[in-house]
């Protein structure tokens, strides 16, 4: 009797494959890999005044995770600040130069600096310098636009 | 005719197993959903922040610049900011009137704001930008506040200043 029946009792599948394909589809859209670069265990400080960055530039921008204890994190790992930021010069300065562009003076491209808002100014100024020295005058303060 | 009647015979017969499609779409539909990360509301506070100039008096300078006849140059206007023990601001100087004593409110930040709108006014401009001298124990978050005051001055065009920098403070 049982054998029977076995046949018909076969679910239907079609309408969960399209929904899981909608759903794979809304996260392959709204999907963001460059955010795995951003520090999200760091507190921003809270300035209203604090607009999107509007960077349209060729190149991308150094991003520069800062915890309080002044250390660069990059993808959660912390790593030297001097060779760090030097390596990043290097290699924008190689890819300017294969792009045909000057690479004395100013670079164009500005460093995104995400400082936890408990970090010591020594600390922070000690990362500017360094961005300095090796080219970078153009900064973008991080900041959250509002208290969450 | 003899295929379609083929066909229509064997119409029945053909099913497509989508379970395998199915276990491979949960896979996609796990790997997007533990690697899903909303981004931030995050904004910015774009500055051109050049090494900064040695301390200079200003005064004697611009006294200079017009007993010569050419336009005088523009300078740093100079801003002390000392901290207390906690990284709170203790007191803001402009060269040496002060500005304000004790936390950042948004009430002495507007009367930061309003003693350096005049030194950027038309007429006024002897100023390209402004060199904040930083306790080094100030916290970055009070230092924001008194940046973001800072690069809103209007210069005699109308931009905005956004030419700042630091120099640490020497201990006391």
């Amino acid at each position: 009797m049982s054998h029977g029946s076995s046949e018909g009792a076969e679910p239907d599948l079609t309408p969960m494959l399209d929904m899981v394909f909608q759903l794979v589809t809304f996260f392959m859209l709204v999907i963001n890999f460059k955010g795995a670069a951003l520090d999200q265990t760091l507190q921003l400080p809270v300035l209203g005044s604090a607009r999107p960055l509007e960077w349209k530039g060729e190149f991308e921008p150094l991003v520069l995770n800062i915890d309080q204890d002044g250390h660069i994190k990059v993808y959660g790992a912390v790593v030297d600040p001097e060779k760090h930021i030097a390596r990043e010069a290097a290699e924008l300065k190689a890819q300017l130069k294969a792009a045909g562009q000057p690479t004395t003076g100013e670079l164009p491209v500005p460093v995104v600096m995400r400082s936890d808002k408990a970090t010591k100014f020594h600390l922070v100024n000690r990362i500017i310098q360094l961005c300095q020295e090796n080219g970078y005058q153009q900064f973008s303060l991080s900041a959250m636009t509002g208290k969450e | 005719m003899s295929r379609r009647r083929h066909r229509r015979k064997n119409k029945s017969a053909v099913k497509l197993n989508v379970t395998a499609m199915l276990d491979m779409a949960f896979q996609l539909l796990s790997f997007f959903i533990l690697t899903f990360r909303p981004a931030p509301v995050e904004g910015h506070l774009s500055l051109n922040m050049p090494p900064p100039v040695p301390l200079t008096n200003v005064a004697t300078e611009v006294i200079a610049g017009k007993e010569g006849g050419g336009i005088a140059p523009l300078h740093a206007l100079h801003l002390f900011v000392t901290a207390t023990e906690t990284g709170e601001v203790a007191q803001v100087r402009l060269e040496s009137a002060i500005l304000s004593s004790g936390r950042l409110t948004p009430g002495t930040l507007a009367g930061i704001d309003r003693r350096l709108q005049p030194l950027f006014a038309r007429g006024n401009a002897i100023y390209d930008r402004i060199q904040i001298e930083v306790d080094r124990d100030l916290r970055y978050e009070e230092l924001l506040k008194l940046v973001d005051v800072c690069a809103q001055q209007k210069l005699p065009d109308g931009t905005s200043l956004g030419k700042v920098s630091f120099v640490e403070m020497r201990p006391r």
